[in-house]
């Protein structure tokens, strides 16, 4: 059924769109990329250790701000080129680190919190997050963000991916950057797998089940929570990366809450605490929230640009509530094992 | 071998644990009664590192672990179950025991990443291991059911064995009997007698008084916090203050 709704939901780009479906439909294939593998970070914390992170949208900061100040760029109101040296990969390695550091930080203090409490405290601090980012204007260029990085990673573009974009009329750069995610989910998919069927895996299940039986067995709970918020974080630091060049340029308004609820709407319909779930939970989202203009103008003809944006949150609203009825574990989670509740205690 | 000195604990005004010294003779099983609200799963908290005192120390084997975290108290052979029984609820029967007889550094993040053979051939003596104890509790075909399929009874019996596959030194038994029909209660308590024959050291909290009375070799009544009587079970039987504040109270 997940196969066929993808299917489904894809086909109806193509239906929607009578001119240019192919660039619409991967434009939103790489959007569909870049969150869905930031979900799957969360899917880490939320659905293999039931860690309540509402913070993502910081890891992902942390990771896109941390690569892009090593390559060179243009920050600030001057839009000067700053160039430290370093080439896109090392950057991006060195990004995805501080981003799992910044886990680290984030959770030495907050990680003994239960349930809701540390849903709270990681809102907060991927708030306090970005209007500091906002305000330290010198480093991160503050509200005027950062510019003239994408050169870095756009020198790797292959040549066979050049003339399939000239071909069909695509944007090539957008296409790299779409590719590279897909590429690293399917990298990153491979490694979780090994993972989660360990006993490394089974510990932090564990931990998602009853956090004082596991303490009770002899088991540190609390280290074993703070490597599975910094795996996850470090998935999300690559995520905000490729977010970044998406864009094209950086700004701190990319990492608002917001960010952090559509991974979170992702993870739901793809299915938590499965691990290809958040892929399809994604270009179904993404469908959705590109087509929706498109649907909605087809049966409000009256309605203006701002009436129907609304209707894509009702139609994901409602897509969420329909899925909570019927099928609880989202998509592809595993009836028995993957329903979505949270102990609070 | 277990030692407590002084131990206190108040809840706001409550005097929860008031003990002045209590020690755990190795090999025996000791049994705390006592009236709703008498402290008993307060003192497991206490000794097993879930609740900090206020005052008092602990030793476990003449070593002080007061205050200690719960994890590493575990790790030095003292293991205790809950009141509510705490299974694994979307884990398997046979990953619920895994997990327990698995130590840190099997668990290890790197050597889950690198698939290290010494890993594999630990996890086939683990679930040997685990199916061995299974098979004594009788729960050895449910193996492969998530634990919150099983009935409340094999949910303790799960915890239970899950707590003796790393064979610990001191089980702390909370209300081990609690909600299990009278037929798997009597079996319960033939395997608990079974793990003391073999030398564990069983501290166990229970309601059952038959029960208490039939296979405890040493029972301390708990009143307020506070112990009011200690000794064998014809001894505790007929001491008076226990009749007036436990077994006089009519609704145990």
């Amino acid at each position: 059924m997940t196969i066929f709704l993808t299917a489904g939901s894809i086909y109806l780009v193509f239906i929607l769109n009578e001119e240019g479906p192919l660039r619409i439909l991967f434009n939103l294939l790489t959007f569909a990329g870049i969150y869905g593998l930031a979900a799957i970070g969360l899917n880490v914390h939320f659905g293999l250790t039931g860690l309540l992170n509402f913070g993502h949208a910081s890891f992902m900061g942390v990771g896109a701000y941390v690569t892009l100040l090593l390559i060179p760029h243009a920050a600030g109101r001057e839009g000067e080129i700053t160039d430290t040296g370093l080439t896109f990969f090392p950057a991006l390695v060195i990004g995805i680190i501080a981003a799992a550091l910044f886990g680290l930080l984030l959770g030495l203090p907050a990680i003994r919190l239960r349930g809701d409490y540390l849903a709270i405290v990681t809102i907060a601090a991927a708030e306090i997050f970005r209007l500091l980012v906002r305000d330290l204007e010198s480093v991160t260029g503050g509200v005027y963000g950062i510019i003239n990085f994408s050169e870095s990673l756009q020198i790797y573009k292959p040549e066979f991916l050049i003339s399939f974009s000239e071909r069909f009329e695509l944007n090539s750069s957008q296409m790299w950057v779409g590719l590279l995610s897909w590429i690293s989910i399917f990298l990153v998919l491979i490694l979780l797998r090994r993972l989660t069927n360990s006993p490394w895996g089974r510990a932090l299940r564990a931990v998602r089940e009853d956090e004082d039986a596991v303490r009770a067995l002899g088991k540190n709970a609390i280290w074993l929570k703070l490597q599975s918020f910094m795996l996850g974080a470090g998935i999300a630091g690559l995520a905000g990366v490729f977010l970044a060049f998406n864009y094209g340029s950086l700004q701190t308004t990319t990492f608002v809450p917001l960010l952090t609820f559509y991974v979170w709407a992702i993870m739901i319909l793809g299915g938590v605490g499965s691990l290809t779930g958040p892929i399809f939970g994604s270009i179904i989202f993404w469908v959705i929230i590109s087509e929706t203009d498109r649907l909605a103008q087809l049966i409000f003809e009256n309605a203006n640009g701002q009436q129907l944006a609304g209707v894509r949150f009702i139609l994901v609203g409602l897509l969420i509530m329909l899925l909570m009825i019927f099928r609880p574990s989202g998509l592809l989670g595993k009836k028995e094992e993957l329903l979505l509740d949270v102990k609070s205690s | 071998m277990l030692k407590v000195h002084n131990l206190r604990k108040r809840f706001g005004g409550v005097k929860a644990v008031d003990i002045d010294d209590i020690s755990f003779e190795q090999n025996q099983l000791t049994s705390i009664i006592g009236p709703n609200g008498a402290g008993k799963t307060t003192f497991f908290d206490l000794i097993s590192g879930f609740t900090e005192g206020d005052e008092g120390k602990v030793f476990l084997n003449e070593k002080n672990i007061t205050n200690s975290q719960p994890f590493s108290i575990a790790r030095q052979g003292m293991v205790r179950t809950f009141q509510l029984t705490k299974v694994f609820d979307r884990m398997t029967v046979i990953e619920n025991m895994m997990f327990s007889g698995s130590n840190t550094k099997n668990d290890s993040l790197f050597r889950s990443l690198m698939k290290l053979s010494t890993q594999k051939n630990n996890e086939n003596l683990i679930r040997e291991k685990a199916f061995e104890i299974m098979k004594d509790l009788n729960i050895d075909h449910m193996a492969d059911s998530y634990a919150r399929e099983l009935s409340g009874g094999q949910k303790k019996l799960l915890e239970l064995g899950r707590s003796i596959i790393n064979d610990p030194k001191i089980l702390l038994l909370d209300e081990p009997l609690a909600g299990v029909n009278p037929k798997l209660a009597e079996e319960i308590l033939s395997i608990i007698q079974k793990l003391s024959d073999q030398g564990i050291t069983i501290i166990m909290v229970e309601h059952n008084i038959e029960a208490v009375m039939k296979i405890s070799e040493r029972v301390i009544v708990l009143a307020e916090g506070s112990v009011i009587a200690d000794g064998n079970p014809e001894k505790v039987r007929k001491d008076p203050k226990v009749i007036e504040a436990y077994l006089g109270s009519g609704n145990e």
